[in-house]
């Protein structure tokens, strides 16, 4: 991959960490520090017929990166997510539903240290 | 006035590029300075190369993808956005979308031709298959909402893979669009 500075190492983030209310927690800002990438899921006021699909894509997305060994991680939580990850045979990835800037910062570090493996 | 920018889904997520193409390890930070500045949310639109095609997929042009089969991958996709983009319009957002001009799915103005490529991977040195145009996926889009009844949003294409990127100046078109 001459070139290229991906950085093999990709979040799960609830919609409120991608758009953070007035003293949230930034997670996007996070993210970029610490070279992760993100797929974000859908706003937590979507109905099961907007969401639905949207969980559907942010997992099948998932799962080509778990088939390449990527670092993958569940940053916050999302109704549905689960179910949406086990359609694919995904179960089980490091996840935070951080209380602060702080904590998620110390996941990102200890989690993104982790090498790639192939599934 | 602010809004909802629907964003293509490399730019935060540069893992998902064509193998050589990740500009930086992850979010695109230009893009996403420009929009938290103004106070505009940030929704991101799928992949549909990286479902299709897959992470070792090679780089590719319109015509290479344009089948059938990647159109209905593509309505697909866009039937999940086009569902997410049409809450926010019926809620009275304004809503923008940015692409990534170049791409053979997600162009907005600058999407990438050549009918002549197949077959084994190699083609003479500095060949350009730019070409005025959008992607596969925004065209898809398009459709899609318009079958909804839903206006298409305005629309502008981060340019880091053309040759001649201005950072500069992706921004001010960017903040330009926010504009109206």
């Amino acid at each position: 991959m001459e070139g290229d500075e991906r950085g093999f190492r990709v979040a799960l983030i609830a919609d409120e960490l991608v758009n953070p209310a007035e003293g949230g927690i930034d997670g996007l800002a996070l993210l970029e520090e610490h070279d992760w990438g993100a797929i974000q899921l859908p706003a937590a006021d979507y109905g099961p017929d907007v969401a639905g699909p949207l969980l559907e894509q942010a997992a099948e997305q998932a799962d080509e990166f778990a088939r390449h060994g990527y670092v993958l991680a569940v940053v916050g939580s999302r109704a549905g997510l689960d179910e949406a990850l086990q359609a694919f045979g995904i179960s089980g990835l490091p996840s935070i539903d951080p209380a602060s800037a702080a904590e998620l910062n110390a996941f990102l570090v200890e989690t993104g240290s982790r090498e790639r493996s192939r599934r | 006035m602010s809004g909802v920018a629907f964003v293509a889904h490399c730019l935060l997520n540069q893992n998902s590029k064509v193998d050589g193409g990740a500009r930086c390890p992850g979010v695109y930070s230009p893009l996403v300075e420009v929009l938290r500045d103004r106070g505009w949310r940030i929704e991101q639109m799928p992949c549909p190369e990286l479902a299709f095609t897959g992470l070792n997929r090679f780089w590719a042009v319109r015509e290479q993808l344009d089948t059938t089969a990647y159109r209905r991958h593509c309505r697909r996709l866009a039937k999940a956005t086009a569902g997410a983009i049409q809450v926010h319009v019926q809620r009275g957002d304004d809503v923008i979308l940015v692409g990534l001009e170049g791409s053979p799915s997600m162009g907005v103005h600058v999407t990438s031709s050549d009918p002549e490529r197949g077959g084994r991977p190699e083609w003479p040195e500095g060949t350009s298959e730019l070409s005025p145009g959008s992607g596969i996926f925004l065209e898809e889009l398009t459709a899609e909402l318009a079958e909804r009844g839903v206006p298409m949003p305005r629309a502008t294409g981060i340019t880091h893979q053309l040759p001649d990127h201005d950072e500069e100046a992706e921004r001010a078109a960017v903040a330009d669009l926010l504009e109206g």
